[in-house]
Parts: structure tokens; C-alpha cells; sequence
């Protein structure tokens, strides 16, 4: 049978309206369990951006022999940017180095006046795409011949690499806890907000179950009865979406700079595309939710 | 104390007495008992034409539990246009035999045939359809409380897909059938027990079934409502409904002599074409 849509459309909008006490208790858990969802991936990015900040510091430094054949050193050089992994490869001359080691010693007047001559390296330094793949750089620079030649200590080139290696390790295993951590709390309150959505939604059913066996016993087929309460748990969850995805986006535009203006030493960015997402993956959720939540819900007072 | 001379009073009519005779009671119930004698059925002048079957029945059981069954091996046939009485104490499976008729329990065995649906062959997609066949009335009345009289009666013809058309001159139709014209917009709760009733009544024939079944119709109400509500079935009964009634109205059923189903423990006890409601209770 055919169910006239423009019935359907009124139907779930009266309803609506007069069991609006009922709808505006789904729609404010809906609206607060998005809600939570939709802020723990935002700080999920957050804590992401703030990551990837402490982790694009993390870069290798190849040291070379004083007297490294040049084009050795333009071989390694070239190879590494032709890594895909490696986003830029600079050359550090002796001379820079000396000049970075006096500005960072800049407070110790007495250690820059003990240098004799210059007994610092010359030096590549590589930085990564993704920090995580700093072992595999690694491992390529080691493998390399013309590494081998240039390294500044011959008996053991490995020792001519720095990569901060224990603190690294330390830092990926960190932020690794740190993002399993956020996708767990994500996956539990996504959880938790479908059981109270249903919950919610399974209320106003029952609060209306005589409605749905007068429907039945005068004969209104399944689809019939489940259609106008599947399109309110929509319109519902849609509403609870919109005014999480509202709510996200204010903060997202006043409380973030607020935040970013009192810890300015971190870079806090949250792309705007991310917000795209979490709008979209809401308001589908929502919906989602809106439709399996009235679906189990109405199950039982279908049964024949 | 007058409550307890009372209560003597009364047990005296209940209990049967050949000696007393029946018309030394409140003069009202008499008043009441004519007035369903006046709906009576004709004393048969030939054997019953058979006609075409509304209800047949083969052997119907249903057990709830393994050891007990509600009904055991019940055969009943009603014919198109039959108006009949079920009667029998609680549990003794009035209300199984009704839903089984809707198809709100499944039989555990047996055959029911409604209105030419033979309920074992038909798919849970398809009981929608036989329920449109068939009209109910219940003691507790199931009126939407927020929808006026009107609303509730257009309701059964609203989720079966009628056009506001038809159900523009079909509700206010039914409801002045039923009496109730004035009261067309008014809520349950504005309404007395029988005026619901009526509503209930007529949102059940609306769609004009060809078959009426009525859990206890008068179960809620004084006898005087009843009789009305009587009265009123009579005269649906005469348009060609089948009317099936189940009911612990005893007066009801031994003045108006019906044909009279009496369910004892799952079995039938009787079934009487001018029968009685024959119970003490």
C-alpha cells in the first residue's frame, strides 16, 4: 500500500506537536550525546594538532667529515629528496653550525670564548612528512654508501646520526596511548549516546503504544504504523544534530583563539575541514541513530 | 445494617428459585428486560437456511502452556448475518477465541476460516488486511483520548488510506447512525461511558465489515447504557453485519435469545440458537 506522504509529513509533525514534551526530552539527549561525540573528536583533534606540533620538531641530523668529498654529500642529499618520505633536506655548512652553537650558548660567554678554531660538523638536516617514519629514514641514510664515505666518524657512522633516538621512541609511544585513548572514548560515547537515544526513543513509542494497537487492531498495515515514528526519530536526531553541530562550531569559532591566545607557545590548529567532517559524520549519525533507534523500539509493538 | 438486608435481598434473586417469580424485582429491570425482549429473535418458523459460512472453525487448540490448554479442539461455524452470544466464566477461553479470530494469538492447531481468510495460510504481512474485515468493540472503549469523536472514528479510516473525501461523508454518516450527531466534536473525556461506547461502535463499522466482535461491549456500563448499546448492534446486526458477542451479561442474553455459545474449560458446553446465559455467578 501507498502511503501518502503528504499524511505522513503531517502526521509526524502533529505528533510532534503535541507530544512536544516527549520530543523535546529525545531531542536534548540526542542533542547532548552528539554533543559529547562530536567534542571528544574535536579534542581529539585538538590534542592531534598539538601532536603533531611537538612532533614536527623531531627531525635527523646527518654529521659529515670535515673533508667529505663534495659530491658524496650531493649524492646523499639527492637521494634523500627523492624520498618521498622526506620533506626537506637542508645543508648545514661548519660555519652555520659554529654560529647556531654561539647563539644558543649565547648565556655562557666563557664556553664560546674556549673554542679553538672550529670543531664543529658540517651537516644535513632532514625533515620528515610524518614524524613516525623516522626509523625507516633512518635505516635508508645508514644503508647508503655515500653515507658510509662521508660520515663524520668513520668507526662507527651510526653514532654520526642524531635523531634524539631514545626521546623519540618515547614521545611516539605517548602520543600513540594518547590517539587509541581518544578513539576509545569516542567509540564508548557513541555507544552510549545510541543506548539513550533509544532509550528515549523507546519511551515516547511506549508512552503512545494505545495509539499503535488502535492502529492495529483497525487494520493500519506495518508500514503504515512504523513511518510517521521512524520520520519523528529523524526529525528529532536531526534537530539534536544541528544544535550539537552549532554549538561545535561556536566554539570552534570564539572559545578556540580564546584558548589558543593563553598557551601561545603551542600551536593549537584545528583544520577547518575537520569541522566539515564531524558536521557531516553527526548529523548522518544522528539520523542513523534516529532511524535504528525507532526501529527497535517499534519492533515489539508490532509483533503479530 | 440496611447494606446487609440488602445484600440478603439480592442474593435471594441470584440465586434461582422456580417459586419467585422473576417479575417481583426492581421494577426497572423489568423495564430493561422488555425493553431486550423487544430485540428477541423470531421464534424460527423452518429449519435454518444455511448460508454463506462468516466463521468456521475446525478444531481449534491453543495452549499457552504444554500442560493446560486455553481452548481444545473447538469447532464452531457462524453464518454471514448471525448475531451470537459467547458466554463462560473467566479463563474459560472467550478472549482466546476472540484473538484468535483477529489473529492476535496463533493457534497451537486447528483451522480458522474469517471472512474468507484462512487464517493458518496467511502471512503477517497480510493480517492488516483481514482486520479491515473485521470491526471491534471492547469494555474498556480504546478511544484516543486526544482526538475528538470524530477524529477517532475518521482515524480507522485515515490509516487504511481512505481519502478525506470518503472520510468526510462517511464519519459524520456512522456517527448519526450511532446517535451521537451532536457530539461530533467532543472529546472521550466530555462523553458519558455509553456515548464512548458509541463512538467505539461506529469507529469499529465505519468501514462497514461484513463481521462485528465485541469483548464485553456492556462490561463498563449501567443497564439502561446497555440496552441502548443493544439496541444499537441490533440494528447494525440488521443491515447483514455478523455480530459475535462475548459477554457476562445475563440478563442481556436471556431476554434477547440469541444464539448462545457457552465456552466451559477450553470446550463448548453449548450452542443454542434461542439459548440462555444458563451461569450462576
Amino acid at each position: 500500500m501507498s502511503i501518502n506522504p503528504l499524511y505522513l509529513l503531517g502526521e509526524a509533525t502533529t505528533s510532534f506537536r503535541r507530544n512536544w514534551i516527549m520530543s523535546l526530552g529525545a531531542i536534548i539527549t540526542i542533542f547532548l550525546s552528539l554533543l559529547l561525540v562530536g567534542v571528544s573528536i574535536y579534542s581529539g583533534a585538538v590534542v592531534n594538532s598539538l601532536v603533531e606540533d611537538v612532533e614536527s620538531k623531531v627531525s635527523i641530523q646527518v654529521f659529515i667529515l670535515d673533508d667529505a668529498p663534495s659530491q658524496d654529500i650531493e649524492v646523499l642529499q639527492r637521494q634523500l629528496q627523492s624520498n618521498p618520505l622526506v620533506s626537506t633536506v637542508s645543508f648545514t655548512t661548519k660555519d652555520e653550525a659554529l654560529e647556531k652553537f654561539k647563539e644558543t650558548m649565547e648565556q655562557s660567554p666563557e664556553v664560546i670564548a674556549n673554542i679553538e678554531g672550529n670543531p664543529l660538523p658540517a651537516s644535513l638536516d632532514v625533515e620528515l612528512n610524518n614524524a613516525q617514519d623516522i626509523e625507516l629514514v633512518v635505516e635508508e641514510i645508514k644503508a647508503s654508501d655515500a653515507f658510509m664515505r662521508i660520515a663524520d666518524r668513520p668507526d662507527d657512522p651510526s653514532r654520526s646520526l642524531n635523531y634524539g633516538q631514545e626521546t623519540v621512541r618515547r614521545l611516539f609511544a605517548f602520543t600513540n596511548v594518547l590517539r587509541y585513548i581518544g578513539i576509545a572514548f569516542v567509540a564508548m560515547l557513541a555507544l552510549v549516546s545510541l543506548i539513550f537515544i533509544n532509550n528515549t526513543i523507546r519511551l515516547a513509542i511506549y508512552a503512545r503504544r494505545a495509539e499503535i494497537g488502535i492502529m492495529r487492531l483497525v487494520g493500519a498495515s506495518n508500514w503504515f504504523i512504523r513511518a510517521p515514528f521512524i520520520l519523528e526519530g529523524v526529525f528529532q536526531a536531526l534537530i539534536g544534530a544541528l544544535l550539537a553541530i552549532a554549538t561545535l562550531f561556536a566554539f570552534h569559532v570564539w572559545g578556540l583563539p580564546r584558548i589558543q591566545q593563553a598557551i601561545s607557545f603551542m600551536a593549537i590548529s584545528v583544520p577547518n575541514a575537520i569541522m566539515w567532517q564531524i558536521a557531516a559524520l553527526l548529523t548522518l549519525g544522528g539520523i542513523l541513530i534516529g532511524i535504528i533507534g525507532s526501529w527497535i523500539a517499534m519492533r515489539k509493538y508490532l509483533k503479530v | 445494617m440496611a447494606d446487609l438486608v440488602d445484600l440478603e435481598f439480592d442474593l435471594d434473586n441470584i440465586l434461582p428459585d422456580p417459586a419467585r417469580p422473576v417479575a417481583s424485582r426492581d421494577p426497572e429491570l423489568d423495564e430493561i428486560a422488555k425493553g431486550y425482549a423487544e430485540l428477541a429473535a423470531p421464534i424460527p418458523t423452518a429449519s435454518r437456511v444455511s448460508g454463506p459460512k462468516m466463521i468456521s472453525v475446525r478444531n481449534l487448540t491453543k495452549q499457552y502452556t504444554p500442560e493446560y490448554a486455553a481452548l481444545d479442539k473447538v469447532n464452531v461455524e457462524i453464518e454471514a448475518g448471525e448475531f451470537v452470544f459467547i458466554v463462560g466464566h473467566s479463563g474459560s477461553g472467550k478472549s482466546t477465541f476472540i484473538r484468535s479470530l483477529l489473529r492476535e494469538v496463533t493457534p497451537t492447531s486447528g483451522q480458522i476460516v474469517v471472512a474468507g481468510h484462512d487464517l493458518s495460510k496467511l502471512r503477517n504481512t497480510k493480517i492488516p488486511y483481514l482486520r479491515r474485515n473485521i470491526g471491534c468493540v471492547f469494555q474498556d472503549f480504546k478511544l484516543l483520548p486526544n482526538k475528538t469523536a470524530f477524529e477517532n472514528v475518521a482515524f480507522a479510516l485515515q490509516v487504511i488510506g481512505k481519502s478525506k473525501h470518503v472520510i468526510n461523508t462517511q464519519v459524520p454518516e456512522v456517527l448519526r447512525l450511532v446517535g451521537l450527531e451532536d457530539k461530533i466534536d467532543s472529546y472521550p473525556s466530555e462523553l458519558s461511558g455509553g456515548e464512548q461506547q458509541r463512538v467505539s461502535i461506529a469507529r469499529a463499522f465505519v468501514n462497514r465489515p461484513p463481521l462485528l466482535l465485541c469483548d464485553e461491549p456492556t462490561g463498563n456500563l449501567d443497564p439502561q447504557t446497555s440496552l441502548g448499546i443493544m439496541k444499537l448492534l441490533d440494528r447494525i446486526n440488521k443491515t447483514g453485519t455478523t455480530i459475535l458477542i462475548a459477554t457476562h451479561d445475563r440478563e442481556m442474553v436471556n431476554s434477547m435469545r440469541r444464539r448462545v455459545i457457552a465456552l466451559e474449560g477450553g470446550h463448548i458446553a453449548r450452542d443454542q440458537a434461542r439459548g440462555v446465559y444458563g451461569y450462576v455467578d
